[in-house]
């Protein structure tokens, strides 16, 4: 996993390690980024927020904040504030530890179908694991 | 012999930490005055968390700290109205009312006040957040957590507690003249020349200055003290416990520092 831990500014990471701001709902953690890195205004930027949580198929959680999260609204969050980074690569470190409430390949692959969704998704996960991504893949 | 070694030993040390602490804090400072002074620092998202940060540390408490202060203000008034009666000295009870009131005892025990208040919450937030790894995840997202996080509590600590002591001693003022003259107008005149009389240039820049170091030590000293937290959770209410330490023997170093120069 020290490739993960390498990995340069082009990757949008989503892992456990990167949380997300505690005090801040789902569509203002998301919203952090236009606001800062492009100085959008607040509304437009709770807007584009609001429009990746759509995509994703989760608008409900918007308002939510960290604790009141089940595991893969959180994941949902995390994986939002990834995809508006607008990076190059799309890096998933260790889905397992963050999706301990769903059969996680198969979620990530249904939130990877969805329309809209462009680029590719990189898995990082232990071999072990290998198994249960082969199953969701034959599933499909 | 050993004895003396590790005497000298640990206070090398102490002294050491203190120094280290002290460079943290002026670093820290130096890097939030400088991005204070950059033109990009001022965009709608830091403005927007200062008035956030202004409201919750002294809108929300406005009610509370407002009755807490007249009530002080009220018993300080009237020991000193007492007090002054007793010895014949009436003529000087509103000066006396001012300068103990309105220049010294307010802006301490607001600054007090924020500090129990916002300055613990602050250090608490800001080590949970460097246990979480929440400052990473901001780094990781080019959120700069001192334009978003710091600075606005920075800025947002200094004009609360400058507005509440001077909304403090306003109404202490109002009170003075109240539990002196009563409802009557002819105190007005001595009363309005006595505050022109102590309230020169020199005072109210000193007033200002002190009130703004206030501000600064409640927010900057617990927010580098929240930063210095090691990342494991049992050591967040010793950060908080060191913090609000710090932040006591600032505000009373202030107030002390601020008295010598008055009166000294």
């Amino acid at each position: 996993m020290a490739a993960v831990a390498a990995l340069s500014d082009d990757a949008a990471r989503v892992a456990l390690d990167l949380p997300l701001r505690a005090n801040l709902s789902a569509v203002d953690n998301i919203a952090l980024i236009p606001l800062y890195q492009r100085h959008y205004g607040v509304a437009e930027s709770a807007r584009q927020a609001q429009a990746v949580l759509d995509q994703l198929g989760h608008a409900d959680i918007a308002p939510l904040r960290d604790p009141d999260m089940t595991p893969a609204q959180r994941f949902v969050t995390k994986l939002a504030r990834a995809l508006i980074l607008k990076r190059p690569r799309l890096v998933i470190d260790r889905p397992g530890a963050m999706l301990y409430d769903v059969p996680y390949p198969a979620f990530i692959q249904q939130l990877a179908g969805r329309d809209g969704m462009s680029g590719i998704w990189e898995i990082f996960d232990f071999s072990w694991n290998q198994a249960l991504y082969i199953q969701a893949l034959n599933t499909e | 012999m050993n004895f003396l070694a590790a005497s000298i030993e640990s206070l090398g040390a102490k002294l050491a930490g203190w120094f280290t602490v002290g460079y943290g804090m002026f670093s820290f400072f130096t890097s939030a005055s400088l991005l204070l002074l950059d033109r990009t620092t001022w965009n709608h998202a830091t403005f927007d968390v200062v008035v956030k940060q202004v409201y919750f540390t002294a809108v929300q408490i406005l009610h509370v700290f407002l009755a807490y202060s007249l009530v002080i203000s009220w018993l300080i008034i009237s020991i000193i109205l007492s007090t002054a009666r007793d010895f014949g000295l009436t003529a000087f009870a509103s000066e006396m009312t001012i300068r103990v009131l309105v220049l010294e005892l307010l802006p301490f025990l607001t600054a007090l006040f924020v500090a129990l208040r916002s300055g613990s919450a602050i250090n608490t937030e800001v080590a949970l957040m460097q246990v979480n790894n929440e400052l990473d995840a901001l780094a990781h997202c080019k959120v700069p957590p001192m334009q978003f996080e710091f600075l606005p509590r920075l800025i947002g600590g200094v004009i609360s507690v400058v507005a509440l002591a001077g909304l403090a001693g306003l109404s202490a003022l109002m009170l003075a003249y109240l539990t002196i003259y009563g409802m009557s107008m002819a105190g007005f005149e001595p009363f309005t020349q006595t505050i022109a009389k102590i309230f020169d240039f020199r005072i109210v820049a000193g007033l200002l200055v002190k009130c703004a170091l206030f501000g600064l030590a409640v927010t900057l000293i617990p927010v580098t003290a929240g930063l210095e937290t090691p990342k494991k959770l049992f050591m967040v209410p010793v950060s908080v416990l060191r913090g609000m330490m710090r932040v006591f023997f600032a505000i009373v170093a202030i107030e002390v520092v601020s008295l010598a120069l008055k009166y000294i």
